[in-house]
């Protein structure tokens, strides 16, 4: 465990939460989108997608300080292991003109929420600010500590 | 008299280090504070600081046993981190509290920040001791 051990679990922090906001850009940017993907010839709307986070627990230290039996290990902070795609049924609006009616008449339009994606934006954001918050303490405790002995 | 290695520069410096392994585990759940399932951490060293002080190297004199016995040598057992396991948990299994977590953090500083100038201020008179005062 090195001295910038604490700056680097906020980094993936800042990161993980980055890639959060990344999505919900994506998500939100494609609210209208008909054809996301080709599918057996046929267009498939955008389907959502979603971040899972895990504890970024598969490192070297980690496990070094698990064989040893020590407990003074705090983690390696968080990573995005996958990025899902919500399987929630797309909404279907009656657009006859549309160019991607089915034959009813029918448009299915993607499964994204924006309110759900404001929810989600609203919380990277505040996240984020959490852990720029914990950088700067950090930064400072580390700043202070150069200070011992300068009287 | 040893200079550098008596009982309350050695407590000072395990008091850093504790509370800059506090500083990680806070780091730690702060940058988990969206992962399903995670468990907070907890940096727990005070009770050793209160154990340190149970052995006797300084003994107060008493003029009771009921007296509570104070004074006391270094343990050198370093701060562990555990899981919070008497917390509420969230829908999605996560039980880190960002509020108890922030203020944790800010107490932190301030206890770093105190021991700190608390070692300075020994180094200080270290230093007028050595000057002869000057």
């Amino acid at each position: 465990m090195t001295i910038f051990h604490g700056f680097n679990t906020t980094a993936s922090a800042l990161t993980a939460q980055r890639l959060r906001m990344d999505v919900v850009a994506s998500n939100m940017a494609n609210v209208d989108t008909t054809r996301g993907r080709f599918v057996n010839g046929e267009w498939e709307p955008y389907k959502r997608k979603m971040v899972v986070m895990q504890p970024n627990e598969n490192r070297f230290s980690t496990h070094l300080s698990k064989a040893m039996g020590r407990s003074d290990h705090p983690g390696n902070g968080v990573k995005v292991s996958r990025i899902v795609e919500d399987q929630t049924p797309f909404k279907l609006v009656y657009q006859p003109d549309h160019p991607d009616a089915n034959a009813e008449g029918y448009v299915s339009l993607p499964n994204v929420d924006p309110l759900k994606e404001m929810v989600d934006m609203m919380s990277a954001t505040r996240s984020y600010e959490a852990n720029v918050t914990t950088l700067n303490a950090t930064k400072n405790m580390l700043m202070k500590a150069l200070e011992i002995g300068k009287g | 008299m040893k200079i550098f290695s008596n009982p309350s520069q050695q407590l000072l410096e395990q008091s850093l280090n504790a509370a800059s392994l506090r500083q990680k585990t806070i780091s730690q759940n702060i940058a988990n504070v969206d992962t399903p399932n995670y468990k907070a951490k907890k940096t727990i060293f005070k009770h050793q600081l209160d154990k340190a002080l149970e052995g006797q190297r300084l003994s107060a004199y008493r003029t009771d046993d009921r007296h509570i016995p104070f004074g006391g040598k270094v343990s050198t057992s370093p701060a562990v981190v555990v899981s919070r396991k008497d917390t509420m948990f969230n829908h999605n299994g996560n039980n880190v509290d960002i509020e108890h977590e922030m203020s944790e953090m800010a107490k932190n500083q301030i206890y770093y920040n105190a021991m700190i100038e608390r070692l300075n201020g020994r180094f200080n008179s270290l230093k007028t001791v050595i000057g002869g005062g000057k």
